[in-house]
């Protein structure tokens, strides 16, 4: 009974010793950490963070517009053209520019003298051209109106090609040209040119080059 | 000549009010001793205006190298680009002017030539974009006006620069699709009027200076035509361009 009574404490003590030694093996138990859910913080954070964005500078590269002017045709006497033309400034001193126009031819010499013969067809009269240039700005400077107004201006030349669609034929053709550019503001300016539109034409029955020297006067605007 | 003056007053107005209704405009505070504002963008433009340390611009826009700004007191002048560069933001950094694209990474061209393509004169301009440094897609409209015929030409194909790191001269070679149109000028007519091609270029690009580049190309065309032989064509021209 008594060996029976201390088998009993004997266990019971070695089992709490083995319990005493893995004491340190027990897993922490995850203590729920009690926020102050109703205490007001202290400190309130003034400071909100703030959204840089840098603005970006807008490019006004560009300048498109619109022109009228007197286109002679070589043998077609001098007639009326309007055109579109667009431009990307490149540096301050070269842009490149395209320029689509059109006219309409007037009575040959031939056609006057001789009444009956037709040289050409109504809509072989239509004079259509398009151009690509280059463009040097070659003095730029003002100009002034009076005592108080100053207006920045540009002489430029142009070179260029393109297409010219006459006698229903499209022919290439060489451009070569003088401008000259007034900023009334910064984004509309005035242009006077003067062009040569040369190409070869075998119209009459010999081949030559043709001059087509316009004069225009353009409204542009840059954006 | 009143009229138009209002007319212009009225523009400038529209202009001004969409312009400011658009986005908030840049400022920058002026570190160097002194800036120059000019008349007109161009180095030519006298200076009309001084801006001292310290003080605060608002960057309007900018035309070429070139930027438009307002003075604290409203005065309004051209600023060249590399002078605007060394000013720096409100919070001390350093203005955000973009550089210049680099020329071996660029991502856009946009470009015109002359060339002769079957003999024939060609005008040319093409529209190029950068899959990778050195693989283009590019898209070309051209039109060739020779004496007996006219076609216009439209091509798309793909280009690859061998060492695009070589800035003045760098070889490339391509391949692509093209269609072209043919009008006749003299009788008889062609048999097509139209017809599927395809080609291989061979040719190159350089960079000129800032913006500007070159580019020359030699293509070989397979025509598809409805006859038991194709017929080929070649082409060769030279562009100028401008990359961004």
């Amino acid at each position: 009974m008594e060996s029976r009574l201390s088998g009993i404490l004997l266990v019971a003590v070695l089992l709490s010793g083995c319990s005493w030694f893995h004491r340190g093996d027990k897993k922490p138990t995850p203590v729920a950490v009690e926020e102050p859910q109703a205490e007001p913080s202290i400190i309130e954070p003034q400071v909100t963070r703030r959204e840089v964005k840098t603005p970006k500078i807008k490019a006004k590269d560009f300048e498109v517009g619109a022109y009228f002017g007197a286109l002679s045709i070589e043998d077609f006497g001098t007639n009326p053209v309007y055109g579109a033309r667009a431009a990307y400034h490149v540096t301050e001193d070269f842009f490149l520019e395209g320029f689509l126009a059109r006219s309409k031819a007037g009575q040959s010499s031939l056609e006057n003298v001789f009444p009956d013969i037709t040289v050409l067809s109504n809509s072989g009269r239509h004079f259509t051209y398009y151009d690509l240039d280059v463009g040097y700005n070659v003095l730029p400077g003002e100009v002034f109106l009076g005592r108080g107004r100053a207006f920045n201006s540009a002489l430029y030349v142009t070179f260029g090609m393109g297409d010219v669609k006459f006698a229903d034929q499209d022919q290439f053709a060489l451009n070569f040209g003088l401008g000259y550019r007034v900023l009334i503001t910064d984004w509309l300016a005035m242009h006077v040119d003067v062009r040569d539109h040369v190409f070869e034409s075998s119209l009459f029955g010999v081949d030559k080059n043709v001059n087509n020297v316009e004069a225009t006067l353009s409204l542009t605007t840059f954006f | 000549m009143r009229r138009l003056l209002a007319l212009v007053w009225l523009l400038q107005a529209l202009h001004v009010g969409l312009a400011h209704a658009a986005q908030p405009l840049l400022e920058l505070v002026v570190s160097q001793p002194y800036l120059e504002m000019h008349s007109g963008p161009g180095r030519g433009y006298p200076v009309v205006y001084v801006v001292g340390r310290d003080e605060t611009l608002t960057v309007l826009y900018s035309r070429t190298d070139w930027y438009k700004v307002r003075a604290p007191r409203g005065t309004e002048g051209w600023v060249r680009r590399a002078d605007l560069s060394l000013t720096k933001t409100d919070s001390g950094e350093p203005a955000p002017i973009p550089p210049y694209p680099e020329f071996s990474a660029h991502r856009w061209e946009i470009g015109a030539g002359y060339g002769v393509y079957n003999r024939q004169n060609l005008v040319s301009a093409y529209g190029d974009f950068g899959l990778t440094d050195s693989l283009d897609i590019e898209a070309v409209v051209q039109q060739a006006m020779g004496t007996l015929d006219n076609r216009v030409i439209g091509s798309i194909g793909l280009r690859h620069t061998f060492v695009p790191e070589w800035k003045w001269f760098s070889p490339t070679a391509g391949l692509g699709t093209a269609y072209q149109h043919i009008q006749d000028k003299v009788p008889p007519a062609p048999l097509e009027s139209s017809n599927q091609m395809a080609y291989v270029s061979l040719g190159a690009r350089g960079f000129i200076t800032r913006r500007f580049m070159w580019r020359a190309d030699w293509r070989h065309y397979v025509v598809f035509n409805n006859l038991n032989v194709n017929e080929e064509l070649e082409e060769w021209k030279v562009d100028l361009a401008v990359f961004f």
